[in-house]
């Protein structure tokens, strides 16, 4: 779902990196979910006004959230803030981190397959937190038959996700 | 084994309190051992947790910040399609963008116009440094009048500071260095703005190098390529990392301290060998070539010159090739072998008139004077000195240049000159070429 006009390797970007930056800010500097998502925010913002005079985006996309987050914590000014003190930068990703990332990336194109229906129902009851019966009643159904709805829509996401770790 | 059924499982990885005993005992034990039971349950219970998260989310059914990031990447890419079109007539009459004062007509203010005039500054700085400048000046009087939230995230200062980097890149290129150092400042300023400057930054701090550098402030200018060399570091831009270190490997030769800059001319090799980079492998064969000939250790100066001329042949530019040339003449004439020195330089001189370097011309036939004047040929030095004068005269340089030619000149029909005055020459030419007001006063020895 690409919103129209932005160019295609501006999307690619985000999309590939926007989910890193996130869990860099919030695991390595313990910014608040909400913080860190500006913090993300403002490092693409910047990053997209120059992009063509970036080299190297994972690193510079990884250093400006180290910066950005260094700076938000306020340990240290910007001026600072560009020499952390390591190189490559401390707030490179562990593979832990990575392994999580790919996962939900595989998990989110796991969504893709299963189906509109299903993952609507698993968006509103995990991502919304919506309850069962809530979900019942704009659903005009039961919050039985919604528990029941649910463990046939992760059946089908266990399906498809064995399939495309398969694939990968 | 029977199987533990999939809606188990699922209860099970969600809340294990949710099971009754004895069956969450039983579950526990075979999933101990049972691999697929227990690749099932690990599904369900990663799915469980990531499933709330947005990341899982988000590129499916899209977020807040990135719906207002494309809309904004989408709006960039319109204002620098819309500049390019617009600024078009303007880079190829520069004299009219300097009478044009794009902030007071509406249609040039953007964005978009400010980063193309920037960036049209720097594609031009080098060979057209006043035009720079012009276009450098109409990018910030842009900027400056657009609103500061005109982008999200304080971005419009990344706009300002590249506008005021590019107006330094033109001074120092003009040799107007306080005015330079100044921009800087402005730049710095704007850029502090951002929640991550560290491109920026590093940008002003090798920029600044340059300028100190040529200010002959050599101690400062270290300091800020190093600073420089550290933020492409950490932002994984060997690129621009190795442009730094190239550039601090130049100051310390600069200051005579040539172990130092082999050594660091050797890890520019190092660093293209490992990326495979032709280019910057000739650029650090020919400057280590150069450190050589000044340790006296003509047989490696030699290899390294010739090393990168192959190189050079296959990827440099034609004034690559003239320079490493030039080292190979030196070479010949460190190792005494005046004549056929005298005949290369003679050569590589030539070679950098016809591409309209005169400086370096100048500095060629000042080699070719240190050879002559070592075989006592002092008759030719004065028609050296006066084939300079003549051809600075030409190419309408009149600065401090003339003087000190013509004392050359004169000192060498006098049979005065030394090789300490054929330095103190070569060394305004140098500084001359960036600083055109410079006054030439010839060497203490001399001047009495």
């Amino acid at each position: 779902m690409r919103v129209s006009g932005a160019p295609a390797g501006f999307e690619e970007v985000y999309l590939r990196y926007a989910s890193r930056l996130r869990k860099i800010a919030v695991r390595k500097f313990s910014i608040p979910v909400a913080e860190a998502e500006t913090l993300v925010h403002d490092v693409f913002a910047t990053y997209f006004m120059h992009a063509a005079s970036v080299h190297a985006v994972e690193p510079y996309l990884i250093g400006a959230i180290c910066n950005a987050s260094r700076h938000y914590m306020r340990r240290s000014d910007a001026a600072d803030a560009l020499f952390c003190g390591e190189t490559p930068c401390a707030a490179t990703p562990s593979d832990a981190l990575l392994d999580e990332v790919a996962r939900k990336l595989l998990l989110s194109r796991m969504l893709a397959g299963v189906g509109s229906r299903c993952r609507e129902l698993l968006r509103r009851y995990y991502w919304n937190g919506d309850t069962t019966k809530a979900i019942a009643d704009t659903l005009d159904s039961t919050p039985g038959t919604i528990l029941v709805y649910l463990h046939k829509c992760r059946r089908r996401a266990l399906t498809a996700y064995r399939a495309l770790s398969e694939i990968s | 084994m029977d199987h533990i059924p999939e809606n188990e499982l699922a209860i099970f990885a969600f809340d294990p309190d949710a099971m009754p005993e004895p069956r969450r005992s039983v579950i526990n034990r075979h999933t101990a051992e049972c691999a697929s039971c227990r690749s099932t349950l690990d599904f369900f219970a990663v799915a469980e947790d990531d499933l709330s998260d947005v990341d899982v989310w988000e590129p499916m059914m899209g977020s807040a910040t990135r719906e207002a990031l494309m809309t904004y990447a989408a709006r960039i890419a319109d204002e620098d399609r819309e500049a390019e079109e617009l600024l078009q007539p303007l880079f190829d009459a520069p004299a009219q963008a300097a009478w044009l004062n794009l902030n007071t007509k509406r249609r040039f203010l953007s964005g978009g116009v400010a980063r193309c005039l920037s960036a049209h500054a720097h594609s031009i700085c080098q060979n057209e440094p006043l035009d720079a400048l012009t276009f450098a000046d109409a990018a910030i009087s842009v900027a400056e009048a657009l609103p500061d939230d005109n982008y999200p995230a304080n971005a419009i200062y990344e706009v300002r500071g590249t506008a005021w980097k590019e107006r330094a890149n033109a001074q120092r290129f003009l040799g107007q260095f306080p005015e330079a150092i100044e921009s800087l400042s402005r730049a710095e300023r704007a850029y502090k703005h951002l929640a991550s400057p560290s491109l920026g930054l590093s940008a002003v701090a090798y920029v600044r190098a340059c300028v100190f550098c040529d200010q002959q402030r050599l101690d400062e200018a270290a300091a800020m390529a190093e600073r420089a060399e550290h933020g492409f570091a950490h932002l994984g831009d060997d690129d621009r990392r190795m442009t730094a270190l190239f550039l601090r490997a130049v100051i310390k030769f600069e200051a005579r301290d040539i172990g130092d800059a082999a050594s660091l001319f050797r890890q520019v090799i190092a660093y293209a060998e490992s990326m495979n980079n032709s280019l910057w492998i000739a650029r650090g064969s020919d400057a280590l070539g150069n450190c050589e000939v000044h340790r006296g250790n003509l047989g490696e100066a030699s290899m390294h010159f010739h090393k990168a001329l192959t190189l050079f042949r296959e990827v440099g530019s034609a004034s690559e090739l003239i320079r490493t040339e030039w080292g190979i003449a030196n070479v010949l004439l460190h190792g005494g072998k005046q004549s056929e020195a005298i005949r290369r330089l003679r050569d590589v001189a030539a070679e950098f008139e016809t591409l309209g370097m005169i400086t370096d011309a100048a500095l060629v036939r000042l080699d070719l004077v240190d050879a002559l004047l070592a075989l006592g040929q002092t008759r030719q030095i004065v028609d050296v000195a006066s084939r300079l004068f003549r051809v600075f005269t030409d190419a309408g340089m009149l600065t401090g240049a003339l003087t000190a030619l013509a004392y050359l000149r004169e000192a060498a029909s006098a049979g005065t000159l030394t090789p300490d005055g054929v330095q103190s020459v070569r060394s305004f030419l140098r500084q001359a070429e960036r600083q055109p007001a410079l006054l030439f006063v010839p060497p203490p020895s001399e001047n009495r």
